[in-house]
């Protein structure tokens, strides 16, 4: 279904949304940072910032809690968090190269284990994406076969247009939904051209050449020179839309407490830390490069596809320079 | 926004090269560390330099911002320590060394300092090719008295740009010192919320170079160690504490922040108190005792019962 | 024997980490002395307190304390020489942050109480526990506890429950 909706009307649509108790959940700022997170407003909005963390944390919390125990005697009550109680969520506003991650995180999600916990809050939430008019030298989605213009993981698609408002498109049911359910805010299409998209300006991987690299060298010379110069932080992982691993930790006390899943990342040296004290990925490059060979070989072998959306947040928050479009494309050409 | 003059960064660049090159070419290091260009405009990252003719990829930049003492502490093992060492310092990352020889962690005579005039660099990379303006330039660097590194076995003979401008983190500290407690409350709590623990700040600290850090324990647990406001707190306030004294402000904990929060404002904070309570600067001298290592029986003791 | 108790609406919290040589000594001779004190301390026993971490400070206060009182030898009267004189600046510098991230330091006490100053340990403990009393409850560390990162919350009642418990 093809739609056309003002910005005005887009805002109503928030509002009313907003008012309806739907989370909605856009880029906003918060002191300073552009970040997904809930809107209480719809002028909260902001379109021209890629967020500092992916549209991941919608669906992957940063921190959620799994279960409570409580001790009362010799009585141990445990209550598990019902998914049925997380918030139906319109998330808005989503880069193609966020909403593109999304579906590639359902395989890994619903492989042998079903997480109820993402899965639910994929079904409860009906994802916007729009397409994207800014992009800065660290982007690198063309480069793995994604565009600005991608609709890949989106319910519903915004093409900002020449004179204001947005083309909408729909993917899927939750898309056209949303439309039938406000059909006074959208009008028929009309023929304003887009506004000029983005040109990330990286040229496109072979990524077939660097699967076929990957597979032979586990162990190379090249990852000291690599990722020798990693420090280590989890910065990476942590504001990349495809990056899934997670701990579990449990808080509280004898009495009292919380099992606890928050995110973790391969960069870590207690990632793969045994509880002998022994830990195979002993050195930094070694770590680093299980980060490139889960998303350009691991991940692929096991569910046909790249764990990467070009995003590019993690060239640009590496403390150390770190650019993975640097890496995967010098592999590439070896 | 009024550039800053960095003009004198080419020819130091050449003169760094050269110098790595000399004294690696006369094996006087095993080793140099220091920054190369990478590849989007204007960035520039760490690099180690053990091959002579790789020391024509040395540059200094106002993109040339991390404090490479961090790759000689004892938790960077996959630099090996063998040997002399030459390493690329500002004035801020040199105050670093200082520290961390006073702490046992380094010897001088392993160290080959080549020290750069600096007039400034960046307070972020997320846009390398940006120009460095009174703007853009690191918070840090309104307050450097280290524009040339002291003491150094080689520094350029350039003379960097000391432009005065606005002293950002005295006037942020006084600001939220005059605030009621409630409000730094409120203040911190905000920041504080928006930390994912990606412990970049704790990673890129020379200082923090602990086997077993506190806050990865579980066995006693001090500190949550999940992402959420609570032990997010928690975490920066240990942090923090763990730094005083020690710290000289090199601010490598805030521009890694991914989540821009302040940190920096935190170890300032405390570096004034040491100076207010007990006439100690970090960073100007090797001393084998620190602030909080040492004492004196006379110290103020007005908030004792 | 004991004089009425006076109701009070808010009972606080106090944990008191002591050094064992001298205020724990101190304590022990106000009990033995029959003199009275508020009982919302609860004292912790350290070997000095040049042992005790700022981060314990920080934990009671996560886990609910309203006051905390540090308190060990009088200077130069340390059983580790000069324990308490490291403890001394270590608490000058902390409490200098703890009151620039915005707690009030208000609730937060150091005494040196010898072995034997009973008396003085009913004087600190008792002024404390009346000034933290009409302070209210230290609600700030436990209202931190109930937030989430807004991806994570559900903020259902059970889950506030759970964590009052704590």
């Amino acid at each position: 279904m093809q739609k056309y909706i003002s910005q005005h009307n887009l805002n109503t649509l928030l509002d009313k949304l907003i008012a309806a108790g739907t989370r909605v959940v856009a880029p906003r700022m918060n002191t300073g940072t552009p970040l997904y997170e809930p809107l209480t407003s719809s002028s909260e909005m902001i379109t021209d910032q890629l967020p500092r963390r992916s549209a991941k944390e919608a669906f992957f919390p940063v921190c959620e809690d799994i279960m409570t125990y409580e001790k009362e005697g010799q009585k141990v009550s445990v209550s598990d968090i019902d998914p049925a109680r997380f918030p139906e969520t319109v998330l808005v506003g989503v880069r193609p190269c966020d909403a593109a991650a999304i579906p590639v995180l359902d395989a890994v999600f619903s492989w042998d284990y079903k997480d109820e916990f993402f899965l639910e809050r994929r079904r409860k939430t009906t994802i916007v994406g729009l397409a994207c008019t800014t992009a800065d030298d660290a982007c690198f989605c063309s480069a793995v076969g994604l565009s600005p213009a991608e609709t890949k993981g989106s319910d519903l698609f915004l093409t900002p247009l020449e004179g204001g408002g947005y083309a909408c498109e729909t993917f899927s049911e939750k898309g056209e939904t949303l439309i039938a359910n406000h059909p006074e805010l959208f009008s028929e299409p009309n023929n304003a051209p887009p506004l000029p998209l983005a040109q990330p300006q990286t040229e496109k991987f072979d990524l077939k050449r660097v699967k076929a690299w990957l597979d032979e060298h586990f162990e190379d010379p090249s990852w000291d020179s690599i990722a020798t110069r990693c420090v280590g932080c989890g910065a990476c992982a942590f504001v990349c839309p495809a990056c899934h691993c997670f701990d579990i930790v449990d808080e509280g006390t004898e009495k009292a407490g919380t099992r606890r899943k928050n995110w973790d990342a391969c960069g870590f040296w207690k990632f793969t830390h045994h509880a002998s004290g022994h830990n195979p990925r002993d050195q930094q490059p070694k770590r680093y490069r299980n980060r490139i060979m889960h998303k350009f070989k691991y991940y692929d072998d096991k569910f046909g596809q790249t764990l990467c959306s070009g995003c590019g947040r993690c060239i640009r928050v590496c403390p150390v320079g770190i650019d993975i479009a640097a890496i995967v494309d010098e592999i590439g050409k070896k | 926004m009024t550039p800053i003059d960095t003009s004198i960064y080419a020819a130091v660049s050449a003169a760094i090269r050269a110098e790595a090159q000399r004294i690696l070419t006369e094996g006087q290091v095993s080793a140099v560390v220091g920054y190369t260009a990478a590849r989007r405009k204007g960035s520039a990252q760490p690099v180690v330099i053990t091959d002579a003719n790789d020391a024509a990829r040395l540059i200094f930049t106002p993109a040339c911002v991390n404090n490479l003492a961090v790759y000689l502490t004892k938790a960077k093992k996959e630099i090996p320590k063998k040997g002399r060492i030459g390493i690329v310092v500002k004035g801020c990352d040199l105050k670093a060394l200082t520290g961390l020889m006073g702490e046992s962690q380094l010897k001088r005579e392993d160290l080959y300092l080549i020290g750069v005039p600096c007039a400034g660099v960046l307070a972020s990379t997320f846009d390398p090719a940006r120009e460095l303006t009174a703007d853009s330039i690191a918070p840090k660097c309104s307050e450097c008295d280290a524009h040339l590194p002291q003491g150094c076995d080689f520094l350029p003979p350039q003379t960097p740009a000391t432009p005065a401008l606005d002293r950002k983190y005295a006037a942020e500290i006084a600001r939220l010192e005059a605030l009621t407690p409630q409000e730094r409350w409120a203040y911190w709590k905000e920041q504080f919320a928006k930390c994912i623990k990606c412990y970049a700040c704790r990673q890129v600290c020379p200082f923090c170079f602990c086997e077993q850090c506190l806050c990865d324990r579980n066995k006693p647990q001090m500190v949550e160690t999940t992402p959420r406001p609570a032990g997010n707190t928690a975490w920066h306030i240990v942090r923090a504490m763990h730094l005083a004294g020690r710290c000289a402000g090199c601010a490598e904990c805030e521009r890694v922040c991914p989540m821009d929060i302040p940190l920096n404002l935190l170890n300032r904070k405390m570096a004034k108190e040491l100076k207010e309570l007990y006439d100690y600067e970090a960073g100007f001298e090797v001393n084998d005792k620190g602030p909080l290592t040492s004492f004196t029986e006379k110290d103020d003791q007005s908030f004792i019962k | 024997m004991h004089p009425d108790k006076p109701k009070h609406a808010f009972e606080p919290k106090i944990i008191a980490f002591v050094c064992t040589w001298c205020t724990y000594a101190g304590a022990d001779l106000a009990g033995t002395s029959r003199m009275q004190y508020p009982p919302n301390v609860r004292v912790l026993k350290f070997p000095c307190t040049g042992r005790i971490d700022p981060v314990f400070i920080l934990k009671a206060f996560q886990q609910g304390a309203d006051g905390v009182l540090v308190s060990g030898c009088h200077p130069g009267d340390c059983h580790y020489i000069a324990g308490n004189f490291h403890a001394r600046r270590r608490f000058a510098v902390f409490r200098k942050l703890l009151e620039f991230v915005g707690v009030d330091l208000n609730r937060l006490q150091f005494s040196w109480v010898s072995a034997a100053e009973g008396g003085k340990w009913v004087e600190v403990v008792t002024e404390l526990t009346e000034k933290v009393r009409a302070m209210g409850p230290m609600s700030e560390f436990k209202e931190l506890a109930l937030e989430e990162q807004w991806s994570g919350a559900i903020n259902t009642a059970e889950l506030k429950e759970a964590y009052n418990q704590i």
